[in-house]
């Protein structure tokens, strides 16, 4: 009985070729009949074929890296000849952070720009954002502007001086020490003491100011006001005061016609100002009947400020003025004011209303009607 | 690179290496080796990772000429640019959690280089077993085995080697360690087979 080991000598010889012939006939006449017989020797060829394959598989791999490291070398050898064939090029040496860091950055580079460029446009997108935002929270940037008037840097200046010159005049003036917050236009209602402005003028005041053309100041107080035709009453409430005696302009009760010409007075700045225009429309921003539209040219400070027709008749009251349209300002109608007014003497609580019922500046020239009226109109400082 | 080397055409290159002859093969190597680097280092290799999967790439193509039964249906170049590519992707599949996206710089064809991968995978496979197999059995069969069978030795000098007294106890040992390793390498193979 033949062991495996036997059989395998025998296999490997059969391979060789080393067998006679006829023990060579008798093994393939066995291979051919017996099937475990085959299959040990099918396994015996997988082994030793494997081994080889192995064995081949080692050399190439040898033979392959014999030439990577022969051209590594070279390459060596190579830069090496470079750096010294060129003087003028310094040798560089990348150290191993270096290039560790290098392969990093080629390896990520995508990654990082797209980190970068994401956290560029959020930042952007951010700042726009709150941008927006803030602007959303300023509705009036463009379409309707009120005219009130902040007090500047500047006047405040001039202030503290023309104080300091009081202080050394001996007089002594504590109201100068404030000049308000906001500023508007107010005119007399009644010759007893109350006066119309804007409301949004008074709007969050703490305490009123009137200053007149003669630089007189009195205290006032809101009496009543009308936020949706921006419309406020206030009332003098000074000892000083005695009268503003008889007032030159009456209040129109009906409509004013389309292309009267108008004007108005008011103090946009330190002195009175006066402005001239026409009656443009008959319905106010975005339609609002209870409003002119004028086209006078007003700035901040002339809210509050009396528009008045060639005849002397006061027919509105400056209210603000639409941004993007070239000169178009806005007015209340007079018959509001009218019908408010009328509506507060109804009251029976309410004080009583001695509305000037005749028209003095009717038929004079525009400036004397100016300057009848320039002592009826006032500024109307605001203190928060 | 160069000094004087003969130029081959690609046919030419297939015939001088199924021949056997190193020359050609070095030549064959270094020509297409900067493609690879490139290739590699542009989808996030370091250049030692290309040199390995170009040292693999060339590998199946050796192999498959050696056989003789290499069908080239297209340039060496983009025979080999194929293999590395396929291998480089498995690598990074390995390597990398993400999915894989590759930036290719030359034309990728569909050369069969696909179907030759996967033989050539299963011939790694099978020499792999092998190695095992033969790390497993110990010495001196081992040694006795890789003389004969890997590095050619001849009988008589394995003999002297290993101090047996004649030729015929050698061989004896040495077919005792092929029934060895017949049964070290066959439950292995087809275990991982089943696997």
């Amino acid at each position: 009985m033949k062991t495996e080991a036997d059989y395998y000598e025998l296999f490997e010889a059969y391979q060789r070729g080393e067998l006679d012939a006829s023990t060579r006939a008798e093994l393939e006449s066995r291979l051919a009949a017996d099937p475990v017989f085959a299959r040990r020797y099918a396994d015996f060829e997988a082994l030793t074929g494997t081994m080889r394959a192995y064995g081949h598989r080692l050399a190439t791999r040898r033979k392959l890296q014999t030439i990577q490291a022969e051209l590594d070398a070279e390459q060596a050898a190579a830069s090496e000849v470079r750096e010294t064939g060129i003087p003028s090029m310094p040798k560089v040496y990348i150290s191993p952070v270096e290039r560790k860091l290098r392969d990093f950055w080629n390896g990520y580079r995508a990654t990082i720009a797209v980190a970068a460029s994401v956290a560029v446009l959020a930042v952007f997108a951010t700042l726009l954002g709150i941008e927006w935002w803030r602007a959303a929270q300023r509705p009036s940037t463009y379409g309707y502007t009120v005219l009130r008037r902040e007090m500047d840097r500047i006047k405040r200046n001039q202030r503290a001086i023309n104080r300091a010159i009081n202080q050394i005049d001996g007089t002594k003036s504590p109201e100068e020490l404030n000049p308000g917050k906001f500023g508007g236009t107010g005119f007399a209602l009644t010759s007893d003491g109350y006066m119309v402005t804007s409301y949004h003028v008074i709007q969050g005041a703490d305490s009123l100011l009137i200053e007149g053309r003669d630089r007189q100041r009195y205290r006032a107080e809101p009496v009543f006001s009308d936020v949706a035709h921006d419309l406020a009453i206030l009332r003098i409430n000074d000892k000083k005061f005695k009268s503003f005696g008889r007032l030159p302009y009456a209040f129109k009760r009906g409509a004013a016609d389309l292309g009267e010409r108008v004007y108005t007075l008011g103090y946009p700045r330190e002195d009175v100002v006066f402005g001239e225009g026409s009656l443009s429309a008959r319905s106010g921003f975005e339609g609002d009947t209870g409003f002119y539209q004028i086209s006078i040219p007003v700035n901040p400070g002339n809210s509050g400020g009396p528009v008045l027709d060639d005849r002397g008749n006061l027919i509105g009251i400056i209210s603000g003025k639409q941004m993007d349209v070239q000169s178009a300002a806005f007015a209340t109608k007079s018959s509001y004011l009218m019908r408010l007014v009328d509506s507060l003497s109804a009251a029976n609580s309410g004080p009583t209303y001695n509305m000037p019922r005749t028209n003095q500046l009717y038929g004079t020239s525009r400036a004397q009607q100016v300057r009848k009226l320039q002592d009826y109109v006032f500024v109307v400082k605001v203190y928060e | 690179m160069g000094k004087g080397q003969p130029s081959y055409t690609d046919e030419e290159f297939v015939a001088a290496i199924r021949r056997g002859d190193d020359r050609a093969l070095a030549h064959l190597y270094r020509l297409h080796l900067p493609m690879v680097l490139h290739f590699v280092q542009q989808n996030s290799g370091t250049e030692d990772e290309a040199k390995d999967v170009y040292q693999e790439g060339v590998m199946v193509f050796y192999e498959k000429v050696r056989e003789g039964s290499l069908e080239l249906s297209c340039q060496i170049k983009t025979y080999l640019y194929a293999v590395c590519r396929r291998l480089w992707l498995k690598r990074l599949a390995e390597k990398s959690r993400f999915g894989v996206r590759l930036e290719d710089h030359e034309p990728y064809l569909e050369t069969g280089a696909e179907a030759d991968l996967a033989l050539a995978e299963e011939r790694d496979r099978r020499l792999a077993t092998m190695a095992e197999a033969l790390e497993r059995i110990g010495e001196p069969c081992r040694s006795l085995l890789e003389g004969f069978y890997l590095l050619d030795k001849s009988m008589q000098q394995l003999t002297a080697d290993f101090g047996y007294t004649n030729a015929d106890n050698a061989k004896n040992q040495k077919y005792k360690c092929l029934v060895r390793l017949k049964k070290l390498f066959f439950t292995h193979y087809q275990e991982e087979e089943l696997s």
